[in-house]
């Protein structure tokens, strides 16, 4: 099928760009393929932060800095809208009047600093909120549909490569450990949900707890979600290190 | 084919259309309607995401979401010809179709289906995704139940591209977004009901399902209110176990 070999394009062009520049692969290798192959100035990961709203992980370009940084100055922008919960925000323009209400201190200034066009996506499974993917542009104008699918290519292998950092586990095979979330078994996301009650935690955490018991016991996540939901394996205070 | 419940039901999906509404309730709605209307046993419908992978998005019972599952997984079955080629695919006696799908002909037997109709949906020239229906018993569906069958189907497809209009969002590609991680939002509250109570997340999403109906809630805002624990859903979320 062509579309199985979107995500497979999209993984060897972030494969050979850390090919090219001898490391390791990594969110900021993943931002800069980004960055070369959609039609962006500037490309973001930005995650909620501990004491501010918003805190940019990786950044590709100064256009992306400003804006984060205007964002979290000013308190308004479709990072944070989509930080907290909203969908996807596609900013065709930030110039026109409709954005311009919507982002009254925000919108002025970002076209001031030359922002014309914000793609932002969700980073999310479920209710697991990982963050958002900031693209941004110097002109106005929409992103194609094949653009826009790559773009949530993009958006779902920063999620995993996210999440691995965050649980300090490396690639295996060159790709992410725990790569496909999107396509696992249900079992998973109704693991996930049943080791939040049993440790008293929210599904974030849970999801994590899961991810790192799967890596240390080197077994697939779905099955290892399949053990829970069907009440073999439980997850207790003391054994979840 | 009873007339005036196929006239009630098309009122029915009329009326969710032209309000706002809840794409994963409106596929669910459908599929259940149609299990009753077409007279088959078990309706899915499956939609490609935005990295061209089918997802199995609604389906009339749990059995038969095992079975799309399954196909998934196994890269084999009458729901993926449907989608790849863009034509109906049927087969009266799945009995006899071990050659055609020699992994998914025998899990549709043990799992006691018969017969398998998939019908595309598509928008344009895009083929969005299939829509299934299954049967018992060995069975050739007559043209009138076909052309209903896809008549539901193109409503299906409306109501994807209906609620991306209502929503102001671009894309379609979008909209399956936001559906595929609604779903997954009720999937991880069913876990945590099912956890609560000590009972099989099936048993958990019919409670969900049935307290978002008798409270005129929608479904994935319920669920998201179970996974966030801002739900005063008390006697959903009672521990008492039985």
């Amino acid at each position: 099928m062509t579309d199985r070999s979107r995500a497979d394009r999209v993984w060897g062009a972030i494969t050979a760009h850390a090919d090219k520049l001898g490391v390791p692969i990594s969110l900021r290798v993943l931002c800069e393929t980004a960055a070369a192959r959609l039609p962006v100035t500037g490309v973001a990961v930005v995650v909620p932060g501990g004491f501010v709203a918003s805190e940019p992980i990786c950044l590709t370009g100064p256009l992306s800095r400003r804006l984060e940084e205007l964002q979290l100055t000013i308190g308004e922008g479709p990072t944070l809208e989509v930080l907290a919960g909203a969908g996807a925000i596609l900013v065709e323009d930030l110039d026109a009047l409709v954005y311009q209400v919507r982002w009254p201190l925000f919108a002025p200034q970002a076209v001031r600093i030359g922002a014309r066009a914000m793609f932002v996506l969700p980073l999310r499974i479920g209710a697991v909120r990982g963050g958002v993917l900031v693209l941004c542009a110097d002109c106005p104008g929409r992103l194609s549909a094949e653009d826009l699918a790559e773009a949530w290519v993009f958006a779902e292998l920063t999620l995993e490569l996210l999440f691995d950092e965050q649980d300090g586990i490396g690639l295996q095979d060159g790709r992410p450990v725990t790569s496909g979330y999107f396509e696992t078994r249900p079992e998973v996301h109704q693991a996930t949900g049943m080791v939040s009650v049993q440790l008293g935690i929210s599904v974030g955490e849970a999801f994590a707890r899961l991810r790192a018991r799967a890596f240390a016991e080197n077994r697939p996540l779905s099955e290892l979600a399949t053990d829970v939901v069907a009440r073999r394996i439980r997850f207790a205070h003391e054994d979840t290190g | 084919m009873d007339d005036e419940r196929l006239a009630q039901t098309f009122v029915e999906l009329a009326d969710t259309l032209v309000d706002e509404f809840d794409l994963v309730e409106f596929l669910d709605m459908l599929v259940d309607r149609c299990v009753e209307l077409l007279d088959v046993s078990a309706v899915g419908l499956m939609l490609v995401d935005f990295r061209g992978r089918l997802q199995v998005m609604a389906s009339s019972s749990e059995n038969i979401r095992l079975l799309e599952l399954f196909q998934l997984q196994n890269d084999d079955g009458p729901c993926l010809d449907c989608y790849r080629t863009g034509q109906p695919v049927n087969h009266p006696d799945l009995a006899s179709a071990d050659d055609r799908w020699p992994r998914f002909a025998p899990a549709a037997t043990e799992a006691g289906f018969r017969t398998v109709h998939a019908l595309p949906m598509r928008l344009r020239a895009e083929i969005l995704g299939a829509f299934n229906l299954f049967h018992t018993e060995s069975h050739q569906l007559d043209s009138s139940v076909t052309r209903i069958g896809q008549a539901m189907a193109d409503v299906a497809t409306i109501g994807l591209i209906q609620e991306r209009s209502l929503r102001h969002h671009e894309t379609l590609t979008d909209q399956l977004q936001i559906a595929l991680n609604s779903r997954i939002i009720v999937e991880q509250a069913k876990g945590i009901l099912a956890e609560r109570r000590g009972i099989h997340p099936s048993e958990a999403f019919t409670l969900l399902r049935d307290y978002a109906r008798n409270h005129r809630q929608r479904l994935t805002e319920l669920a998201a209110a179970v996974v966030d624990g801002t739900t005063t859903a008390t006697e959903l979320l009672s521990t008492t176990r039985t």
